[in-house]
């Protein structure tokens, strides 16, 4: 488990890192920001570039700031910062709990925002939770400046729409509307694990009325989606358990190739994406009420 | 000269208040938490190089060519070993069952994924990894077995081609009238469980640093070896040295539960220092090595097991029949975890008559070892779901079908049919203090509270017998003979009245050389901070075996405790010289040395040492004049093996009652551990802490048996658990805070009365849970028949319940 022979280079700019990704051929870099993915596939030979680029030099991609009603969150920023962070806890409790449930402190001191989006894995949180809140990711290449829409940017299993010699530099994160209510529930084997399946629900209510549903499952299929006809059978109706339930079945039946593996069945996804569903609403509804919304 | 090794504390030397018997802090700890405990890979030898081993991508495969030409033209490469060099100066690995051991390099055919090919030393572990991937063998894939059911087949492909079969051994034991008591039976409950493949998995992986002397022709090994003698033993016989010419010095480890086999793998290392002209190389098992070819992995089973139970609940016969999956080889020892479960065949109860057919199978998997326990705990979860199964039947609650069926406490010694003895207990009142300590009358009322609900509640009581202090005899069915396993200390006393001793076991986790300065410390009467206790390698330590079937506790303590023995007999001789009277006379008692009642006629310990160091004019002629002595202590007692493999084998017979309450979330099959509270019975507790430590580590390996780990394999053979993403060990999360109570039944056989507890709780926690888990189960007419109990499981058994009674109210 030794990783095979690499060149190393730690710019301490955004823009010689560009300028270093511009002159070697994008499949031959690998970029490291936190490394808690990177690392274990270098070491297993499982990754194999000629030069590895590390950002952790690169200070301008830190910081957590408020901008434009919502938050402007530096891809290098750890999740440790993010825990930390006061404005996250008052701006978007969703994304505080999103954080607190990735792995164990040991990994959230070392892993960025930006990694875990770049990574694209299907079962990891900030994925969900950009799908759901609609964030936005902010890109750097040789075109210069480019923002990408969450739903856009997430491909499929490990897959994003970033550009070859693109870095992503930011993830603009939507504050929560007043009066949402919202829950993030996972299943994982082991506490810290990828989740098996998770899920993601946020919606409002308007005089007993269900609106702005999101409702995203992830860890179930090569990445996190939304399910618009679970949110379409709930939107301008009162909850209620049958609903939650018709739309749980919805979600169940319209999962598109569940993951199999040593875990779970395809099966037991499909029926704990619906389980997972009918539980996040439940309790998305329960702080919205709560929220006096 | 007679040996008195004190079978209690109050036989000791010392009045209390003694430091043995109370929770010390472990002087083993200031080293480990800063840092500065040396272990293997900390080792740096000079011209040291380091090796990485190629291992085999196929389950079965003939090897028809291999080049290593380009390897070794890479700059920092020195030696590369392939199965020629193994067949050149090695034969086959001794520990598997007798004609299954191969090379410890591939030769002519791979049997498993994982298996070495070659073996690089280099420079540097990066250098020898990057010359691995130059090197090219040329695989004939062979037809692949991972299936014992199938291996057992006529048919089937041949994991050995020269054997004929896959099956190593295929033999019934039987114990007593058997088949007359299921004839009279009044009830019999048979099930069939599955046990799947688990295991140790050490903080430390397994590592070594092998140095041939091309002149001497001899071998040194350092590594985070286990069972040093015995591992040298092996090693000379691996490479036909005489038993002189191998050294061996085990490193603190980290770790073990029976997971640093690391034979191959030492082997393999050997090889190349011998190669590479005798520069030492060193090889650190990583944890996808271990993980996918280690010394990890343990009992893959298949049973079938009845018992005949008579209308009042007494149970009168036992029958279990083991498909045990070794794996390619059954190397190191993995055997004998279907033979030790005659040490403790029928638990606690009193069955009277047993059969065990038993098959030992090679199938195209890495080869499955020891683990803590060495295979009675998923003997004991099979026992325990056929005492419910029973239980439940007979409409008797599972804690009183228990209480009716243990051995009483006046039937000690106690023989069981399958030929061990149980030295003592009191079981009834284990079962009464775990019973109190839950509050089961008021566990059981919350159940049917949540039953109403629907929820799915249950409750677990179970009992096993942990047995202690090994011996070899109960290996005797599957081709160990023989009798005796030694354990011996130096202790020595210096001129000043400092304490020395000199032991063969060096620091694994268990606290074993706090246990020994609490010992001497309370002989001689002086301060534990005073004991120094210091490892010797094989060439210079006394006969010692090491931890390993809960034994190295009791057996430290009659070596070190007759060692203290023997020096006291030799000081009582000085001393009586000094005061001109007979050695009778003399006594030591709390550090001094002298006639009862004449205190002007006491000599401290230490001025007594000092004398017999300094002073050899004024010792009586015929006395050996160092205040030192050896002592090997070993299980008397022990009997050969009769024809049904019948031994008093294990010296003592720990119990223990678990009652554990689960709850099933019924829409995920995700079990949660509500509540977990134990009473066990070990005897005289040494030091109380250490206990509790085994004990809290042990439920946690038991619970990630119940609940999460799993090595498993694709029909191919191939390993689908490489990493700790998917083998998955138990965290701080996932293991409820125990509840614990103890039981004190000295042992009579025993120093001091204790008991082996090093492997514990593992014994029952598996099969606690799992009755937990199918008494949560039962209103719905289920039962979980296989180990781990994974969500996945529990979600189908619980979509069947579903899918059936939705199927009764259509049909009905």
């Amino acid at each position: 488990m030794k990783p095979a022979p690499f060149e190393y280079a730690a710019p301490p700019t955004l823009d010689e890192a560009l300028a270093i990704l511009s002159e070697n051929d994008p499949d031959e870099v690998k970029i490291l920001a936190g490394g808690q993915s990177l690392m274990p596939l270098l070491n297993m030979r499982l990754a194999r570039p000629e030069l590895l680029l590390d950002l952790t030099r690169i200070d301008e991609l830190g910081g957590i700031s408020a901008r434009n009603g919502g938050l402007s969150i530096g891809a290098l920023a750890t999740k440790r910062d993010v825990e930390d962070s006061a404005l996250v806890r008052e701006r978007n409790p969703l994304f505080m709990e999103s954080t607190i449930m990735i792995g164990h402190p040991q990994i959230r001191n070392r892993g960025t925002v930006g990694g875990s989006m770049v990574q694209a894995d299907p079962a990891a949180e900030y994925p969900a939770v950009a799908v759901a809140l609609g964030a936005e990711l902010v890109a750097r290449g040789p075109g210069g400046e480019r923002v990408i829409e969450a739903d856009d940017f997430f491909i499929t299993y490990l897959t994003t729409s970033l550009e070859p010699g693109e870095i992503l530099t930011e993830v603009r994160i939507p504050d929560l509307a007043a009066g949402t209510g919202w829950s993030i529930q996972e299943l994982a084997r082991r506490h810290g694990d990828f989740a098996i399946v998770g899920a993601v629900a946020m919606l409002r209510l308007e005089s007993g009325i269900c609106v702005d549903l999101r409702v995203v499952i992830f860890g179930a299929s090569d990445r996190a989606r939304r399910h618009s006809e679970a949110e379409a059978l709930l939107a301008g109706e009162r909850p209620s358990a049958a609903l939650f339930d018709a739309a749980g079945r919805a979600v169940g039946q319209s999962l598109e190739d569940p993951t199999d593996d040593v875990h779970a069945s395809a099966e037991y996804r499909r029926d704990l994406a619906r389980v997972l569903c009918v539980r996040t609403l439940t309790e998305a509804v329960e702080r919205a009420e709560g929220s006096g919304g | 000269m007679a040996v008195d090794i004190p079978k209690s504390f109050e036989e000791l030397p010392t009045s209390a208040p003694r430091h043995i018997g109370r929770g010390r802090r472990r002087i083993e700890d200031p080293a480990l938490l800063t840092g500065r405990t040396q272990f293997i890979d900390d080792v740096e030898l000079p011209r040291m190089l380091h090796c990485a081993i190629l291992r085999s991508p196929f389950a079965h495969a003939r090897i028809t060519g291999i080049d290593t030409q380009e390897a070794e033209a890479l700059p920092g490469v020195v030696a590369i070993v392939t199965g020629e060099d193994a067949l050149r100066w090695s034969h086959p690995a001794q520990s598997s069952p007798e004609g299954w051991g191969t090379h410890c390099l591939a030769t002519d055919a791979v049997r498993y994924v994982g298996e070495p090919v070659a073996a690089v030393a280099a420079i540097s572990r990066y250098v020898a990894e990057d010359a691995m991937e130059l090197i090219t063998v040329e695989y004939d894939p062979l037809d692949v077995v991972a299936d014992p059911a199938a291996a057992m087949k006529a048919d089937s492909p041949l994991v050995h081609a020269g054997q004929g079969t896959n099956v190593m051994m295929d033999r019934v034991f039987t114990w007593g009238e058997v088949e007359q008591a299921f004839e009279k039976a009044d009830c019999v409950v048979s099930e069939e469980f599955r046990w799947n493949r688990m295991g140790a998995n050490p903080t430390e992986t397994f590592g070594c640093i092998c140095e041939w002397d091309p002149l001497d022709l001899s071998l040194t090994i350092r590594g985070s070896i286990q069972s040093p003698s015995m591992f040298g033993l092996g090693r000379a016989a691996t490479f036909a040295l005489p038993s002189n010419k191998v050294n061996i010095i085990s490193q603190p480890h980290g770790g073990s539960f029976g997971g640093k086999g690391g034979t191959r793998g030492t082997d393999v290392t050997c090889l190349l220092s011998r190669k590479a002209d005798g520069r030492p190389v060193k090889w650190i098992e990583d944890r996808v090595e271990y993980l996918t070819a280690g010394g990890s992995q343990a009992w893959d089973r298949y049973y079938s097991a009845s018992i005949a139970v008579r209308n009042d609940g007494i149970v009168t016969g036992l029958r279990v029949a083991l498909v045990d999956d070794l794996g390619a080889t059954g190397e190191a020892y993995g055997a004998i975890c279907a033979a030790k479960p005659l040490a403790a065949f029928t638990g606690p109860y009193t069955i009277p008559v047993a059969e065990y057919d038993l098959k030992l199978v090679a199938t195209n998997k890495v080869p499955s070892g020891p683990y803590r326990g060495m295979g009675p705990p998923p003997h004991f979860f099979v026992l325990e779901q056929l005492m419910d199964l029973a239980a439940r039947q007979l409409g008797i609650d599972p804690a009183e079908f228990r209480r009716k069926n243990f051995i009483p406490k006046d039937a000690f010694p106690y023989m069981i049919p399958s030929g061990n003895e149980y030295d003592s207990g009191d079981y009834e009142e284990v079962l009464n203090q775990a019973l109190a300590l839950a509050d089961y009358p008021a566990l059981r009322s919350a159940q049917a509270e949540a039953r109403k609900e629907g929820r799915l509640v249950g409750i677990g009581v179970a009992s096993a017998i942990e047995p202690g202090v090994f011996d070899w005899n109960a290996y005797a069915i599957v081709g160990m003979p023989g009798t005796g396993v030694p354990e011996g200390a130096t202790v020595s006393i210096d001129i000043m009245g400092f304490i020395t001793v000199r032991v063969g076991f060096s620091l694994e986790g268990q606290g074993q050389y706090t246990l020994v300065s609490q010992l001497v410390s309370d002989y001689f009467g002086t301060d534990p901070e005073m004991v120094r206790v210091v490892y010797l390698d094989t060439q210079s330590a006394p006969p010692s075996f090491g931890p390993g079937g809960s034994r190295l506790g009791v057996a430290i303590t009659g070596a070190v405790l007759g060692a203290c023995d023997r020096i006291r007999t030799k000081a009582s001789q000085v001393v009586a010289g000094l005061m001109q009277t007979e050695p009778e006379n003399i006594v030591l008692r709390d550090g001094q040395f002298g006639i009862p009642g004449v205190p002007e006629a006491q000599m401290s310990v230490a001025e007594v040492a000092g004398t017999m160091l300094a002073r050899s004019d004024l010792l009586p002629p015929d006395v050996d004049p160092r205040p030192e002595a050896t002592h090997v202590w070993t299980a008397a007692g022990r009997t050969p093996a009769d024809e049904e493999g019948r031994a008093k084998s294990y010296l003592t017979a720990a119990q223990a009652v678990h009652v554990v309450q689960v709850e099933i979330d019924r829409e995920t099959g995700f079990v949660e551990i509500q509540r977990y509270c134990l009473a066990d019975d070990c005897g005289t507790r040494l030091n109380p802490a250490t206990v509790e430590g085994q004990t809290d580590g042990s439920v946690a390996q038991g619970i990630g048996a119940a609940l999460l780990e799993e090595y498993s394999f694709d029909s191919d053979g191939q390993p689908q658990t490489t990493t700790f993403m998917d083998y998955l060990m138990p965290t701080v999360y996932e293991v409820p805070t125990v509840e614990k109570v103890a039981v004190v039944t000295p042992s009579p056989f025993t120093p001091l009365g204790a008991k082996g507890c090093g492997e514990g709780a593992i014994h029952t926690t598996p099969a606690a849970v799992l009755c937990a888990i199918n008494d949560a189960l039962a209103p719905l007419g289920q039962m979980a028949r296989e180990v781990p109990a994974a969500p996945k499981r529990l979600w189908d058994l619980i979509r069947l319940a579903e899918d059936t009674s939705a199927e009764g109210s259509r049909t009905g």
